[in-house]
């Protein structure tokens, strides 16, 4: 795994993904903040975090996950992959946690926006801490759908694609039906916000992790049956 | 040691790879033949654990492929076809990545990539990245990837295809040296190649196994015959009645019927006897016309093509398809060359 992982790593900082990545976020973040607390006077950092999970995290976490598996399909160096003494295991895992520590970078570089809070007043930091914590587990949640999609086609677009319009579906599915407020990521995400710590919605956010990563570990040791 | 027990590889109802049993002893090149499409990739690509098999079992040095793949891929140097490479890192990027996949051990890391740097003498663009490589060097570091870690077996698609000639033989050579201690098969279309490295050679055709032999007892084989090849017009269809006529013709086969008219077909003697003067004296009495007659060389590459030759005929008349347009279109050209030039001797070979 940590073979994978270091490479993966290091490839987001090789190419302009890593940087375009964190760049974005810290834009929109920087709009958001300056909306929600600066602007209204308010010290609700937390609530920047919701919003960037909806506005922007949605749009773009498929640069971290759309060329994981497709992009090393269509060149075929998943050959290389699989035909090295790894496990599935290892390396889907690897590369799920390469994205995972991107978003990690980016939730450490926020805290320059805590730090300008602080300057004014200092808001409550436990709940700022369960909400960077609970933005974690949902962009997972992201990573590891936007993996699994990256597994099933070679073309990254459509990769992208198709993982944008599942998290804009689930984010609108409530404003169709209540009854699908419980499919909604943005929803199970909220509670985060309010400053209490939901057991339910992380544990809910974290098993739908594993059972993307599970189902992209599946996919991949199926590659060889049905190439 | 590798031992493939009736592997079998099926797509759908195309069967890809069809029940072939060999083995590879330690220490022993062997070099993988065929057309296009025989399923050389395919099996291949079994071997290392790439593509699963539909039925029958590998063996890499006493660990089955399917059941224990981790510790059979640790046996296995891979460079497949097509070299795939991670252009964004450098020569030596890379083939430390590699090296981490190939769990060997931290100590040694620096030095083992060292080495496989050195034996593909990368040593100079190793701090280039791939991406800017030209494609003889990416195709040596697909190889040092390969060699990295000193796997028991390596496996080669086609390692040579894109390098110019002095690139070939420097990797012809390297193959050789590897060979001296390591088990190696590779695949190739270049005949020439496979005799000069290989000290077996495995024949396959539309996913069955040809031949296993070594190359020059390929060539004897054969040598045992006096092949001809012949093109014809014969509109009274007195070829296959030739047998009368002349009594040392073993056999005459027809390979081919070509668009023009033509036939061509295969005659066998017995090695002391040539045919081709009685040919010539007989066939036009017969009212056949020669457009070609050409002795088979005896040279390995014969004896691939009259093995994949008769395997095809064989094949088609099973199912009764068409002959392979490529072989029939190239041959034909060689004909119509030939027509014009009003020779009867021509053709390439």
């Amino acid at each position: 795994m940590w073979a994978v992982l270091k490479k993966e790593f290091k490839t987001y900082f090789l190419s302009p993904i890593g940087y375009v990545f964190i760049g974005l976020f810290l834009a929109m973040f920087s709009i958001l903040f300056y909306i929600t607390t600066i602007y209204q006077g308010m010290t609700t950092f937390q609530y920047v975090f919701y919003y960037s999970a909806i506005y922007t995290v949605v749009f773009i976490i498929p640069l971290l996950t759309m060329r994981m598996f497709a992009e090393e399909r269509k060149n075929g160096t998943e050959q290389l992959l699989i035909t090295s003494p790894r496990s599935m295991i290892g390396i889907v895992l690897g590369k799920f946690f390469a994205a995972v520590l991107v978003i990690v970078i980016t939730e450490i570089l926020t805290l320059i926006y805590l730090g300008i809070l602080c300057y004014f007043k200092v808001p409550d930091l436990a709940t700022v801490a369960v909400s960077m914590f609970g933005f974690l587990l949902l962009s997972m949640v992201y990573i590891s759908f936007g993996m699994l999609v990256s597994s099933l086609t070679e073309n990254q677009i459509i990769a992208a694609i198709v993982t944008i319009a599942a998290f804009v579906l689930t984010w609108l599915a409530p404003n169709l039906s209540l009854s699908f407020t419980s499919i909604s990521l943005v929803e199970q995400f909220y509670p985060f916000a309010t400053g209490v710590f939901p057991i339910a919605e992380t544990i809910n956010l974290l098993s739908m992790t594993v059972m993307f990563v599970v189902i992209t570990m599946i996919v991949m040791k199926r590659r060889k049956l049905v190439k | 040691m590798i031992e493939v027990k009736n592997v079998t590889k099926k797509y759908g109802n195309f069967v890809a790879v069809d029940n072939i049993s060999f083995t590879v002893k330690d220490g022993e090149v062997v070099g993988f033949l065929g057309p296009n499409g025989a399923g050389k990739s395919t099996t291949m690509n079994m071997i290392t654990g790439f593509i699963e098999p539909t039925g029958g079992t590998i063996i890499v040095n006493g660990f089955d492929v399917q059941k224990k793949g981790i510790k059979a891929k640790k046996q296995i140097g891979y460079m497949p076809e097509g070299v795939p490479l991670y252009t964004e890192l450098t020569v030596k990027e890379f083939v430390t990545y590699m090296a981490e996949l190939k769990r060997v051990k931290k100590k040694e890391r620096k030095e083992k990539v060292q080495k496989a740097l050195t034996e593909t003498g990368l040593k100079d663009v190793e701090k280039k990245l791939i991406r800017n490589l030209s494609r003889g060097y990416k195709q040596r570091v697909s190889l040092a990837g390969a060699l990295v870690g000193d796997p028991e077996v390596i496996i080669l698609d086609e390692p040579t295809v894109g390098l110019d000639p002095k690139q070939i033989t420097e990797i012809r050579k390297l193959i050789k040296d590897l060979g001296k201690n390591h088990t190696v098969i590779l695949s190739s279309h270049i005949l020439s190649e496979v005799s000069q490295i290989c000290e077996r050679v495995i024949i396959i055709n539309k996913g069955k196994l040809i031949a296993i032999d070594t190359p020059e007892n390929l060539e004897k084989k054969t040598d045992e015959k006096n092949v001809i090849l012949l093109t014809v017009e014969d509109s009274k269809d007195n070829m296959l009645k030739l047998k009368k006529d002349i009594p040392e013709m073993l056999d005459c086969k027809l390979i081919k019927d070509n668009e023009d008219g033509t036939k061509q077909y295969m005659i066998e003697s017995n090695a002391n006897v040539d045919l081709r003067k009685q040919l010539f004296d007989i066939l036009p009495k017969k009212e056949i016309t020669i457009f070609e007659l050409k002795k088979a060389e005896k040279s390995l590459e014969d004896a691939f093509i009259t093995l994949i030759d008769k395997n095809t005929i064989n094949e088609d008349k099973k199912q009764e398809k068409a002959p392979e347009k490529e072989k029939s279109k190239k041959k034909d050209k060689e004909e119509k060359k030939s027509k014009e030039n009003k020779e009867k001797k021509g053709g390439k070979k």
